[in-house]
């Protein structure tokens, strides 16, 4: 088991590296390097050819493409980001505050999104097939199939501009205060919820059904015990090991779903420091912010991995032999 | 079999509604050509004219008939995400197939590249080839197909491992059977209702994605008309003209909803489940 | 639509602006000119233009990293350009220039104080010079800066420019307390209405008031914050509907129409704005090598029609060909007229009398208007025999994969490209045969404009310059190098609760010192 744990980690360090390479290719294909980027069309419309070779040697821009990404490379294995091509800012200074943005939005999020995911699934599993399943998969189905720049903007009119309670648009520095961060991504953290709601419950209700029909609840059905304990203490652990499967790319998908939003609410997060980054061609601090959501995905991948491993014996007992 | 599936779907009325609206959404989608009355980017009236005999949802921003550029709206749209998803469930056929059959390296190989895709938001993967390589249709097509390739390949795989292990593959072995041939005889056929429940799935998903590209200024160029560049375009107007957004809204939601409560019923006739697939990815 | 309209000129907050030019001239205080304004009170303003150029915590004060360009809050330049394109002093007082318009003697205002207390002289405007002319584009014709006594400095240019003045007031040559090249200007303190108390660059700056203002009893308000709302033209006007920001600069010209009527907003139209440029090729083998085709595309457009639909009555104005905006005082009204008919002839002359399909032309949004103008361009060009695909690029590094290439083959694009208001020997100066925005424009007329344009750097008389400036937009017309349609009058919004805010058609150039609330 610890060996397979162990080669799961080495592929992960594999994955990352090959996500980087996949990144920086990507930023060379974009047209235009930092320096362009960051000059005006005007300034571009007085500098000479020269002039601008001899600005992209300074930056470093001039040296080949494969030593460019080998020397971030080098520096980023030991945990050093570099620092920005224009400004030679310390990367890890200028993601810090975003990343703690963008974890608190996450972790709301799933906070709010995991009991309410709970009392959809569970409804709709008990009665399944029924009015009460009906309705509310449905609606989760209707909430998935709302694009988030739809339901965002929707939120935006409803409680900001015709009811003021809540702020349009976030103002707050990337470095405000915790609390007043929560206070203000609540119409981002129900955004986010109503896209992903339906994924959630339909996977709790599917891994419930199971669950309510197997031997083991049956069992606990004929020693007299509640139907509503049946529910909650045997068919919900049971049904969590499908689920956590499905984590991660979960995770991978609240990340994109994460970046829309907020753009949409200009909330100071990771997201918007990524669309940033690419547009300014800040080839460190894309690598850095892709490198810091890769690592969530994986890291997310290994804890769904390993809990299942200590959630359900058989898959124990094949990793132990495996 | 199919004729219990069949009567299930009947028996759902909420999956009756689901297939009836995707149909008049795919007869208008083949038929709009021949039902307008003006040519999509005409200028045929003044800016923002109301509902009148001539422009019967009066016209937009730039004085085109709404409801030409309504009924056409959906096409590209529509066009791209099939095309898109047609290609990643084909590839992904044969990659989850290949890793589940041949195991050893190149599973590994095809599985590592699969990590390695899900570890990059997409929308960083749309938000770095789009302004690459442009926001033509063929490019358009290819992001779609990267961006669902890698969820196909896990769930063929997936299900191509149950089937491996049972005795008619063991049986295609000692006959002697190629490789290829195993794979086209022997297991396609066995994921094959795996594989329409996939598409239908990513083609929502993949309708919803081109919709915001091209609200996001990523996707369908202009002047086509489509439903997520006329929301863009509307939005400002919103206050004023309201029509200008709900319109579209209405026919690209009516059109997702309809196409997952259709998938959504199939799947549960066919006892496959639909839920996984359902990632905003 | 030749040039501004009435109604937009009356609409604009006509006393405020009165006003603010007696002040200007020096005929009178501003303040004395009407009921006193309230000092008092802070005013939170969105701008929704994308900055390349923003900075990060440790040098985003720095004026050339600054918010959205919004310099003239915190610094001042040599000289200003108001919003009628007219040069007037800031911190120099006057200026004069050698024969060859080469060697620039600039006298500088006495008594600024900075924001730390500390005078302003020439030893500052020297050393913030050095580093402009190192790292300002525009800046970098300056040979040599010197001082001439505390309150004089001395400009020495790589060749003669008579328009110098105008690159005193561009948007990166603020004036910065002296200090070695990598240190000036990180400190944030200038000589500006306002010094800044609170930062993040990536969203907003908070300024208070600077009580050292050498305009004396400006600026009204006590704070000022501005918040980038850069790229995200919905999130800034949302703010503003919800009462969290009070103006919002540069708006879509589409999102007018929901204000229009509301009593808690005034419309504030600039006197211009960017237009639009419709780069033609002429490199061997593309149809735009032939005169009478670009003439036909010239002619097959209806200008009015395009300025109405795109900007509604006020919002728009009519280009004519060249780089020059119709609110600067050289402009010359374009001079033909919409004809399709002689567009068909030109092109049958050229040799399409069954009309021409033109290679498929892009375009990227970089106002929210560009995609509605060649849309509405485009089935114009129709009813003239003219077929012209269209394609929109995404913005991001449009302008690099537009020219891709270029510098080797020439080979660029039939595109798009943005022209902003500037000086005219500088707007003009775009349509050198060596710029892709000319579509490397040569032959006999390109010669002689550009012997036009070198005759006019050297002319240090404004009205003979103006004369030359007409000779080269006449040359424009005849041989139609590229076309320019349609242009914008930036438009700003604001709270009506607030008076003193003129808008500007460079948007660096909006000045807060008048702003107070009523």
């Amino acid at each position: 088991m610890f060996a397979a744990i162990a080669r799961r980690i080495s592929l992960s360090f594999l994955i990352l590296i090959l996500v980087s390479l996949f990144v920086f290719l990507a930023t060379e294909v974009l047209p235009g390097d930092a320096l362009d980027v960051s000059l005006t069309d005007d300034d571009l419309a007085v500098l000479t050819p020269e002039q601008l070779a001899e600005m992209r040697a300074e930056l470093g821009l001039d040296r080949p493409a494969a030593v460019r990404y080998l020397s971030w490379l080098s520096g980023a294995l030991v945990g050093d980001f570099g620092n920005t091509i224009i400004t030679r800012a310390p990367v890890a200074d200028i993601i810090m505050g975003p990343l703690r943005n963008s974890i608190l939005l996450a972790l709301a999020t799933t906070a709010v999104a995991i009991p309410v995911a709970h009392f959809i699934g569970i409804l709709a599993a008990y009665w399944r097939d029924r009015a009460p399943d009906t309705i509310v998969s449905t609606s989760a189905i209707v909430g998935y199939s709302i694009p988030e720049f739809v339901s965002g903007n929707a939120l935006i009119l409803i409680f900001a501009i015709w009811l003021p309670i809540f702020p349009a648009t976030i103002v707050l520095y990337t470095d405000g205060p915790i609390l007043e961060m929560l206070a203000v991504s609540i119409l981002p953290v129900a955004t986010i919820v109503i896209g992903s709601i339906a994924y959630l419950s339909r996977l709790l209700r599917l891994g419930l059904v199971e669950a309510l029909v197997s031997d083991y609840v049956e069992r606990a059905r004929l020693a007299g015990v509640s139907e509503w304990r049946v529910v909650f203490t045997h068919a919900v652990p049971a049904s969590l090991v499908p689920t956590l499967n499905a984590a991660a790319l979960y995770v991978a998908g609240l990340l994109s779903g994460i970046v829309v939003v907020e753009k949409v609410f200009a909330y100071p997060g990771l997201g918007l420091e990524l669309i940033n980054a690419v547009l300014k061609r800040e080839v460190p601090v894309v690598q850095a912010t892709v490198f810091l959501g890769a690592v969530g995905v994986l890291l997310m991948n290994l804890l769904a991995d390993l809990s299942i491993i200590a959630l359900d014996p058989r898959v124990r007992r094949s990793a132990g032999r495996g | 079999m199919l004729k219990k599936s069949g009567k299930r779907i009947l028996r759902s009325p909420v999956t009756m509604i689901g297939i009836a609206v995707l149909t008049a959404h795919m007869a208008i989608a083949a038929l709009a050509p021949w039902l307008t009355p003006y040519g999509s980017s005409e200028l045929a009236g003044m800016p923002f004219e109301p509902p009148s005999r001539e422009f019967w949802l009066g016209t937009d921003i730039l004085g085109r008939d709404y409801l030409t550029r309504l009924l056409m709206g959906g096409r590209i749209t529509i066009s791209v995400a099939l095309c898109g998803v047609f290609i990643a469930i084909v590839a992904g056929a044969f990659f989850g197939l290949a890793a589940a059959w041949h195991g050893g390296m190149i599973d590994e190989v095809i599985m590592r590249l699969v990590d390695t895709k899900v570890a990059i938001p997409s929308i960083l993967l749309v938000g770095v080839l789009i302004p690459g390589f442009g926001q033509s249709v063929p490019v358009l097509i290819l992001v779609i197909a990267l961006v669902y390739v890698s969820g196909v390949i896990r769930t063929v795989r997936a299900l191509a491992l149950t089937i491996a292990p049972q005795g008619f593959v063991t049986a295609a072995v000692l006959r002697g059977e190629s490789n290829l041939s195993i794979m086209c005889r022997e297991f396609l056929p066995n994921v094959l209702d795996l594989l329409c429940v996939e598409f239908a799935i990513r083609m929502s998903s993949a309708i919803l994605l081109v919709s915001s590209l091209s609200f996001l200024g990523l996707g369908i160029s202009p002047p086509t008309p489509d439903w997520g560049l006329m929301v863009s375009e509307g939005v400002g107007y919103i206050h004023t003209d309201p029509w200008l957004v709900i319109y579209p809204s209405i026919a690209l939601s009516t059109l997702v909803v309809a196409l997952n409560l259709t998938t959504e019923g199939v799947a549960n006739a066919l006892g496959l489940d639909a839920a996984r697939g359902m990632t905003k990815g | 639509m030749t040039t501004i309209s009435r109604r937009a000129v009356l609409k604009a907050s006509a006393w405020s602006a009165a006003a603010a030019y007696m002040a200007r001239v020096g005929i009178i205080d501003s303040a004395s000119a009407q009921p006193a304004p309230k000092p008092g009170g802070g005013l939170v303003y969105a701008v929704t233009s994308p900055n390349n150029r923003l900075g990060d915590a440790t040098n985003g004060l720095h004026p050339h990293n600054w918010i959205d360009l919004a310099n003239r809050t915190c610094y001042n330049a040599l000289v200003w350009v108001d919003e009628n394109l007219e040069l007037q002093p800031e911190l120099a007082t006057s200026w004069e220039a050698d024969d060859g318009q080469e060697v620039w003697e600039v006298d500088l205002r006495e008594g600024v104080e900075f924001h730390d207390g500390s005078e302003m002289t020439s030893k500052d405007v020297v050393s913030s010079f050095e580093f402009h002319r190192t790292e300002t584009s525009f800046a970098r014709q300056i040979a040599s800066v010197e001082a001439i006594g505390n309150h004089k400095v001395r400009f020495r240019l790589t060749e003669g420019n008579s328009e110098f003045p105008y690159i005193l007031a561009e948007y990166h040559c603020m004036i910065m307390p002296a200090a070695e090249p990598d240190k000036i200007g990180l400190s944030g303190i200038g000589t500006g209405p306002f010094k800044p108390v609170g930062f993040d660059p990536r969203r907003s700056i908070k300024m208070v008031a600077n009580e050292r203002y050498w305009r004396t009893g400006h600026p009204y308000l006590e704070t000022l914050e501005v918040v980038n709302r850069g790229g995200q033209m919905e999130g800034a006007v949302n703010g503003f509907l919800s009462g969290q920001f009070d103006a919002v600069t540069n708006i879509d010209p589409g999102f007018v129409r929901q204000f229009q009527g509301r009593d808690d907003t005034s419309i504030v139209y600039a006197s211009g704005g960017d237009q639009a440029l419709m780069i033609l090729p002429k490199y061997d083998g593309s149809p735009f090598n032939d005169k009478r085709v670009r003439q036909a595309i010239a002619a097959a457009i209806d200008r009015d029609r395009i300025a109405r639909i795109v900007y509604g009555s006020d919002g728009g104005w009519v280009g004519n060909d060249t780089p020059l905006a119709s609110s600067d005082p050289n402009f010359l009204a374009y001079p033909y007229k919409y004809d399709t008919e002689r567009a068909r002839a030109l092109l049958a002359e050229a040799g399409y009398p069954d009309g021409i399909t033109l290679p498929t032309f892009y375009f990227a949004p970089y106002w929210p208007e560009i995609p509605r103008i060649f849309q509405v361009m485009s089935e114009m060009l129709r009813e003239a025999g003219i077929t012209m695909p269209i394609e929109e690029r995404p913005n991001d590094g449009y302008r690099q994969w537009r020219v891709e290439d270029a510098e080797g083959t020439r080979k660029h694009r039939f595109a798009y490209g943005p022209v902003g208001i500037r000086n005219p020997g500088i707007s003009l100066y775009r349509m050198r045969p060596d710029n892709n925005e000319s579509g490397y424009w040569s032959g006999e007329s390109a010669e002689r404009y550009m012997e036009l344009y070198a005759k006019a750097l050297v002319t240090g008389d404004p009205s003979a310059r103006r004369e030359i400036y007409h000779e080269m937009q006449e040359i424009a017309f005849e041989d139609a190098p590229a076309i320019l349609p349609v242009g914008r009058r930036n438009i700003l919004i604001h709270k009506s609760n607030i008076a003193g805010l003129d808008n500007h058609p460079q948007a660096w150039s909006i000045r807060f010192d008048e702003v107070h609330r009523l």
